[in-house]
Order: C-alpha cells, then structure tokens, then sequence
C-alpha cells in the first residue's frame, strides 16, 4: 500500500475551482514530481495534503488513516512537512530559531539534537551562520534553511514547492543535488516544479498537471520523453 | 555647497523660529525653567529656546553639506545664521512697531501680548532689538555649525582608524565601571536590589501627589505589559484593550460597591473574579476575529473597545452598570483589618502587580509559547505549516494580555473608589499603545520606561497647562524619527539594525555620518 493516497480531490477557493478531481500516490523512499505551468493547481494540491485548504470533496490517505479533514498542525505531526513556495523562513528570527521552529511539536530533545547534528551535515552553510538572522541569507541559503527547518520535523513524507524558484542555475543544481540526497537516506518527497526539466531528473515518478486536472503520468524517464511535455515544458519543439 | 544647504537651512529655521514665536513657544520654555529650576525670571528660557535654534539651523546646515572643510562649514554656519537672523529679526521689528502703535495683536493672534514681544525685545527700540536678535542667532548658528563640523570630523576620523561607529549604549559600557556591572551578574543583582530597595522605601519620601502619579504610572506599566503580549509578541494590533481594563474594573467595583448590587464582596475575592472575567473577555473577542489579522483587526478591536464603553454606559444597563454616572465607593483592600486603601499603599500593591507582570512576560518570553507567538508574528501560514495550533496561541495571546488589563482595571477602579464610563475612552488604549511603542515593541524595560516618559511626562510638563498636550505631541514626533526602534529596544530588535562592520556593503564613511544626522 502507498505511504500518500490522494483520491478525486476537489479543492475551490471561494467558488474558484481549482482542483478538478486529482488522484496520485507516493510510495515509501519514492521522489515524485508534480510538474505544471502556473495556475496549474500545484501549489493547491499541496496546500491541500498539508491540511492549510481542505477539500471539498475526494479523500487523502497517510498510511493507512484519512488526513483530508484534519487541521495543518495535526498533520504535521503525523509526520507530512512542507517547505513552502517562495522559501517563506521566518526572516526575523536566527537561524537556530528557524530550525527550532520546524521541531516544534517534538518533545523528544535528545532526537531533535541529534536531527539538528544530522541537518548541518546535509547544510554546512547553515552551521556557519546558525547565529545570523534568517533575512540575511542569500537566497539559496534560506531556500537550503527552509528545507532544513522541514527535516527538522523528523516527516515521513516531505513536500516541496519550487525549490528552483528564484536561484542562480548553479545553485539549482546544488539544491537538487541534496534533494537527491535526502531522498537516499529514505525520505518520501513530493516534488512540485515548474523547472520540469530538473524535476524529471530527479523524480522516480511524474504527474503533468494542467487546469486543476491531471493529464498525463507515469516514470518519470517515459514523461519526459513525451512529445507534448517535450514541447510545453521542456522549451523543445 | 556650504552657501546653498546654509541658505535652505536658514529659511527653514528663520520659518520654524517665526512660527514658534507667533504661537508663543518662547513663553512657555520662560515658565517651564522658571519652574523646574527656579530661575527668578522668565527671559532664561526664551533666550535658550532662540539659541538652541540657531544652533540647529548651523548644525544642519552643516550636517546636509556633501563637501566637508571648515571653509564650507563657516560658509554654511554664516549664511544659515544672516538669513534666520535677518528674517527673525524684521519679524520682529514688524511685530515690535506694531505693538507701540498701540494696536493689539491679541486679536489676531491669541499669545501675542505686550509680555510676551517684551521678552524679546528686552525693552529696546524695534531696530536694536531686530539687530539684536538677529546677532544673537548669527552667533549660535557659527556656534552650531562650528560643534557639528567637529563631531563629523571625530566621527570620520574614527572610521578611517578602522573604528566602528558606537551607539550610545556602547558608550556607556566602555566606561569600566558600567561594564562591570552588567557583565557581573552578581553586581547586577546588587544593583537591582538597590533599585528595589530605593523603590521600596520611596512612598515615605514622596508625598501623596506623587505617590498617586507614581501608582498611576504602574498601572499604565501593567497594562503596556499586557498589550506587549499582544502585540509586541504575538503582533496582533488590538486597539480595543481599554475594554479588558474597563472588564477588571467594573467586575471590582459592582462586587465591592454597595450600589448598584450590594454584593459588598472582599477586594481580595473579588480581584482574581476581575482578572478571570477580563481574560474569558479577551477568549470572546478572540474568537470571532481569529481569521483577521493587520488592519483589520485594528479595526474590529477598536469597534469592541467602543462597545464596551457604550454598553458600560448605556440607559438600559443603567441598573446593572450604574450607566452614565458610574459607581461609586469601590471597595479597598483591608488587611488585617485596617483599611489599606490610600495611594501609599496602593503604591506597594502596584508595585507587586508590576513584578508579577514582568515575571510573566519574561517567562513566556523564552518558553514554547512565546516562541510560537514570535513565528506567528513573522508569518502565521507557514507557522501553521510548521505545526502550530495558530488558534490556541492567538487565544493565549488575547487571554494574557486580557488578564493584566483586567488586574491593572481593577486596582485602579479600588484605588480611585470610582469607576464609570468616562475611564475607558479610545484614549486609554492609544496611550497605552503609544507606550509599547516609544519605550520599544517586546521589550519589558522598554515599556516601563514609555510608561514614564507616557504617563509621568505629562505630569512634568503641567506647568505648560493647556499646552502639555500639544509639546507632548512635539515630543513623540521628534522621538518617533529620531529613534523609531524605541527608548529602550528590545535585544532581538538591534540584532536586526546591521552594524557597519557586519554589513555587506559598507557605505561610504561619509554617507554613515549623514545617517545620524537626525541626532
């Protein structure tokens, strides 16, 4: 059985509807892309799993136990962590204070410690700076702190919403390095992009999303040799 | 250079100075060192006011030049010091020969008496008096300019040494015996215990006036501390805290009061009922505005503020809250029998109120909670995203802050043996707000002391009388640009002001002295 079920979900924003019935799964240790243009319902169809929206209709399932209804906190709990569009880390508190707020509804102080030693293995960077206050890093740097801060809820499932946005090309590839990474060490990811390309370097499996609606899925090798996907996201006529 | 920012400068200055003088200014800085420090006459004070603002003009002047020499700073200092001395001065000739022409400024301009052009003119003739004051502001404009040049040049010759910039604060700690003292946490505590001590046995020495001013001060401390929570940490802008205060007093004064109830409760029973009531008030409010946050909130608090009051004061209520006319004989604390309910008392048990306040604050500070407050501060989505039960920590913030409203409300509804509608106006929560702001946003030492500066200012400045309010507001202006993190910011707010030699990029030297021009 799947680790994430997503069945028919349908998710409006007032009486905007953006998720038009979308079903997928993650397997344990699998990286799977979500991949789109904009306005695609990407970003909803994460919102959605991490419980910020609810579903209006459709069932998501973790591991066995319907998650669809509860509320954000409680599924972080569960183990479901998202690194959110845009980076989004607190810019006003250190870095410390960011990684310390990723752990927040963890008691267990011996594993935190241990998952922070862990963290600033992957990102040495963010043990330099740990003092710094999180506004004052690049913008590579706070999109490796975001990433961090989400490990730092010990997840079983981790969510990523463009972690391309807004970097130099070289640091994309050092992201999606780690990304790779992390996933080795046996972490599930969900992978949302719109730098298909990328993503489907590193995905096991890919979902295309169009208008709300999933069109087209498979290995992530088979999509991208895909015609259409070749030509509207892969810049290839 | 130095001619064109003199010129700008002066005109400023020469308009500022007319216009101070036209709404009679001069005459309340005569009164106020009269007052304060016993000067047998009034000109001292006017006097001053004319010097200190030549010399600014000179130093601003100064300050706004580009290229620094002595040269150009004379140049500046003069021309800034002729122009406001010229135009000064013909004001004054102008106003000067009118008076002995025998008309009456009065009618067109409510402070311009005979005293009052007198103290400028010192008796002479309109011309030397013009010449006079003109010289008199030539004078102190070189003088300013000539100090500011000077500063700029330590300044600039410290970072060509390498030398950061210090604040003032860093100043103070180079002097060895203050370092000490607050890197030895053993002489910390000494001086804190003095502090305590000093408070402690200050009711004896004060006398009731300022025992009651002084009390008044520590329940605007208590309240600051309370609206921190809520804005300061958990950075939702309540404009209705007055109602959580007017929670606590009216729930002591109709327990206590023998109208309109005859409950007649014990101040001590009915204390912890205020505080709870307040708190599950703050709970109500909470709820329906979870979901605004910003402005908007701002808003629906600030409607719930007035509701309160209006209710409170309503003929429909009248039989339960006393309406219009309040209620009268709260009860007093007694202990052991005695009535301890005079404002030498009250004192201490204010005092009291304020240690627990700031116990509570410093714990929650550093707990879970604050920490969660904080992140919710900077971004509540992503908080949400991290885990945190928003709602119940926006419920805790409203709760707490509600909670020291309410015990500030009614130990002041005891104190004052009174409570009504008229103690609860919009006014409380901006002023209590404006506190939080001027002292510095989530720091307790920062509260206590806009507490001061909020209440205890005013009480000061009351020889001014109908101008208090006016100069008070001068004040914070000034201090709003001149320093806009507070009196006393809280440690995590410098943190984000970069040092130079921490930033990036460092500015040209020259551009960093400009940044503290506002000084």
């Amino acid at each position: 059985m799947a680790l994430l079920e997503v069945h028919n979900i349908h998710t409006y924003y007032d009486h905007i509807h953006a998720l038009k019935g979308i079903s997928f799964e993650l397997d344990r240790g699998e990286i799977v892309a979500l991949i789109g243009a904009n306005g695609a319902g990407k970003t909803t169809t994460l919102n959605t799993i991490s419980g910020i929206r609810h579903p209006r209709e459709g069932s998501i399932i973790f591991d066995g136990q319907p998650i669809h209804h509860l509320p954000a906190h409680e599924i972080v709990q569960l183990g479901i962590a998202q690194v959110p569009e845009g980076r989004k880390i607190f810019s006003r508190l250190t870095v410390m204070e960011n990684l310390d707020m990723g752990a927040f509804t963890r008691r267990d102080r011996a594993a935190i410690q241990e998952d922070l030693e862990r963290v600033f293995k992957l990102f040495p960077r963010l043990k330099e700076r740990r003092n710094q206050l999180g506004g004052t890093l690049s913008g590579g740097e706070q999109q490796m702190l975001a990433i961090a801060r989400a490990l730092m809820a010990r997840p079983r499932v981790l969510l990523l919403d463009e972690p391309s946005m807004g970097l130099a090309p070289i640091l994309v590839e050092s992201i999606f390095q780690t990304i790779t990474e992390i996933s080795q060490q046996g972490m599930t990811i969900l992978l949302v992009e719109q730098n298909a390309n990328m993503a489907l370097s590193v995905a096991h499996r890919a979902y295309v999303l169009e208008t709300g609606r999933i069109v087209l899925y498979g290995p992530a090798a088979e999509v991208r040799e895909n015609p259409q996907v070749r030509a509207a996201y892969l810049g290839e006529a | 250079m130095g001619l064109r920012t003199g010129i700008r400068m002066g005109l400023i200055a020469a308009i500022v100075t007319i216009f101070l003088i036209l709404i009679g200014v001069h005459m309340l800085m005569g009164r106020l060192l009269q007052s304060w420090f016993r000067v047998p006459a009034h000109w001292p004070g006017v006097w001053l006011m004319v010097v200190l603002l030549g010399m600014w003009a000179g130093s601003r002047a100064v300050g706004q030049m580009k290229a620094r020499s002595w040269g150009n700073a004379l140049l500046a200092g003069a021309s800034a010091g002729i122009i406001q001395g010229a135009l000064v001065g013909a004001a004054l000739y102008l106003l000067a020969s009118i008076t002995q022409a025998g008309v009456d400024l009065r009618t067109w301009l409510n402070q311009m008496s005979k005293e009052s052009i007198g103290a400028l003119t010192l008796g002479f003739a309109p011309l030397p008096a013009a010449g006079f004051i003109g010289g008199v502001l030539l004078v102190s404009a070189l003088a300013g300019a000539a100090w500011r040049e000077r500063r700029l040049r330590v300044r600039a010759a410290r970072l060509a040494r390498g030398e950061r910039m210090i604040s003032l604060r860093e100043h103070l700690l180079e002097i060895p015996a203050i370092s000490q003292v607050s890197n030895n946490p053993l002489s910390r505590r000494v001086l804190i215990g003095v502090f305590m001590v000093l408070l402690l046995i200050a009711p004896f020495f004060l006398g009731q006036y300022w025992n009651y001013n002084l009390g008044t001060v520590g329940i605007y401390v208590i309240l600051g501390l309370g609206l921190n929570i809520v804005v300061g940490m958990a950075g939702l802008l309540d404009l209705g805290y007055v109602a959580f205060f007017a929670v606590g007093a009216y729930t002591m004064a109709l327990l206590t009061a023998p109208q309109p109830h005859h409950i007649q409760m014990s101040f001590w029973l009915a204390l912890p009922i205020g505080i709870v009531l307040a708190a599950v008030a703050g709970i109500l409010l909470g709820i329906p505005v979870l979901r605004m946050r910003g402005d908007y909130l701002a808003i629906v608090t600030l409607g719930f503020g007035e509701i309160i009051r209006i209710l409170s004061k309503s003929d429909v209520l009248t039989g339960f809250t006393g309406g219009p006319r309040g209620v009268r004989n709260v009860g007093h604390p007694v202990l052991f029998g005695k009535d301890i309910g005079n404002e030498f008392y009250f004192f201490y048990f204010i005092l009291i109120g304020v240690i627990l306040a700031i116990i509570i604050t410093r714990r929650l500070e550093h707990s879970r909670v604050g920490r969660a407050w904080r992140a919710m501060r900077e971004d509540e989505k992503v908080s949400q995203a991290m885990g945190i039960y928003t709602l119940k920590y926006k419920l805790m913030a409203f709760a707490m802050g509600a909670a020291l409203a309410g015990l500030s409300g009614a130990i002041f509804a005891s104190r004052n043996s009174f409570t009504g509608p008229e103690d609860f106006v919009l006014l409380v929560s901006i002023n209590v707000l404006a506190l939080v702001i001027v002292g510095g946003m989530g720091s307790i030492p920062g509260v206590i002391l806009g507490a001061f500066v909020l209440k205890g200012l005013p009480e000061m400045l009351r020889e001014l009388e109908d101008y208090r309010v006016l100069v008070f507001g001068a004040l914070l202006v000034v201090m709003m640009i001149v320093r806009p993190q507070g009196l006393w910011p809280a440690s995590r707010v410098q943190l984000e002001r970069p040092r130079p030699e921490l930033a990036e990029e460092v500015e040209a030297p020259a551009e960093l002295a400009e940044g503290e021009v506002g000084s």
